[in-house]
């Protein structure tokens, strides 16, 4: 499901059976122009992703919308995670993850009340390329099992 | 000057008025009947058919395959990734399936679950199909997969819409 009008929809009669929220967690920084590009290919990178595994558990997981954060500011951002899960749990959704290509995170990891999922991604790349398509559905598939591996 | 050709200012009036109001008429209708027959003049591209696989390649076993597809939502044009099961059946027929669990949208696998070696299984909610693409009565899923039309040509496998079908 997406937050979109059509799915929201029918998530409603049908919410005991979507349990599981994935927030697609995404830093970027306008003021600098040499960070602009990476975080660009990383944001379109996480969509692809998220997308990628919200189609496979359309009937499961709900797709929240993006979280953005200002890049490196995390101590002060993990109250206003914490927020959007508690939010969340109150639907409620059983499962919370937490997808983010940002290894920052991981240091912060228990103080956050959901799963982090973090992989490496990829730094930079071209979405269109047959490798990086392959790679990604690759790594889509190993993300997946660990989600059915908490259910 | 010839009688013949001599038009009086009545007859000139009523041509004159005839001819215009002809052509306002026309400008009218024209639109009003473009609109009227304009979902026919659409393309239509439901009906297409997109080649998917070589024929060598299907099985009797299920095999995933992946094909794109250019798709209009209202005014938005997105590539949409389409997928299906194929396989032969007992009778020698193509069969291809939608993966899409028809309880809610998730993407079933064939003999995905160990328990169930032989059936196609939801990894939501643990529905479950017959190879044929019948819901296993008792799990979620009230209705079988939805088959796409098929087509051979040249060695190629086309798939065309999925149909949904009644059952168990």
């Amino acid at each position: 499901m997406q937050w979109t009008k059509r799915d929201t929809k029918q998530y409603l009669p049908e919410k005991e059976y979507v349990d599981t929220v994935l927030i697609p967690i995404i830093s970027f920084d306008p003021a600098s122009d040499n960070k602009m590009t990476k975080e660009a290919f990383q944001r379109e990178l996480n969509q692809v992703f998220a997308t990628l595994i919200e189609k496979e558990f359309k009937g499961r997981i709900f797709l929240s919308p993006e979280y953005y954060y200002l890049t490196n500011q995390h101590e002060s951002e993990i109250p206003r995670v914490n927020q959007w899960v508690e939010h969340f749990q109150k639907q409620p959704f059983e499962h919370v993850f937490l997808f983010t290509f940002d290894a920052k995170w991981k240091k912060y990891e228990s103080d956050l009340n959901g799963h982090l999922l973090w992989i490496p991604g990829i730094a930079d790349g071209d979405l269109q390329s047959t490798e990086t398509q392959s790679f990604v559905k690759e790594q889509v598939k190993q993300v997946n099992e660990l989600i059915q591996a908490y259910w | 000057m010839s009688d013949k050709q001599r038009v009086s200012r009545r007859q000139f009036l009523n041509y004159t008025l005839t001819g215009v109001g002809g052509f306002m008429a026309a400008g009218m209708l024209a639109p009003m009947v473009r609109f009227a027959i304009d979902p026919v003049l659409t393309p239509q591209a439901a009906g297409e058919f997109h080649s998917v696989a070589p024929v060598e390649e299907i099985t009797n076993e299920p095999q995933r395959f992946e094909w794109q597809v250019e798709q209009v939502d209202a005014w938005y044009e997105s590539k949409v990734q389409k997928t299906a099961w194929v396989y032969r059946n007992k009778d020698d027929e193509i069969v291809a399936l939608s993966p899409i669990c028809t309880h809610l949208g998730c993407t079933v696998g064939w003999a995905s679950n160990q328990e169930y070696p032989n059936q196609f299984y939801c990894p939501c909610h643990g529905g479950r199909y017959t190879k044929d693409g019948v819901n296993v009565p008792g799990t979620p899923p009230t209705a079988p997969l939805p088959v796409y039309k098929t087509k051979v040509q040249e060695n190629m496998l086309y798939l065309g819409e999925t149909q949904s079908r009644q059952g168990a």
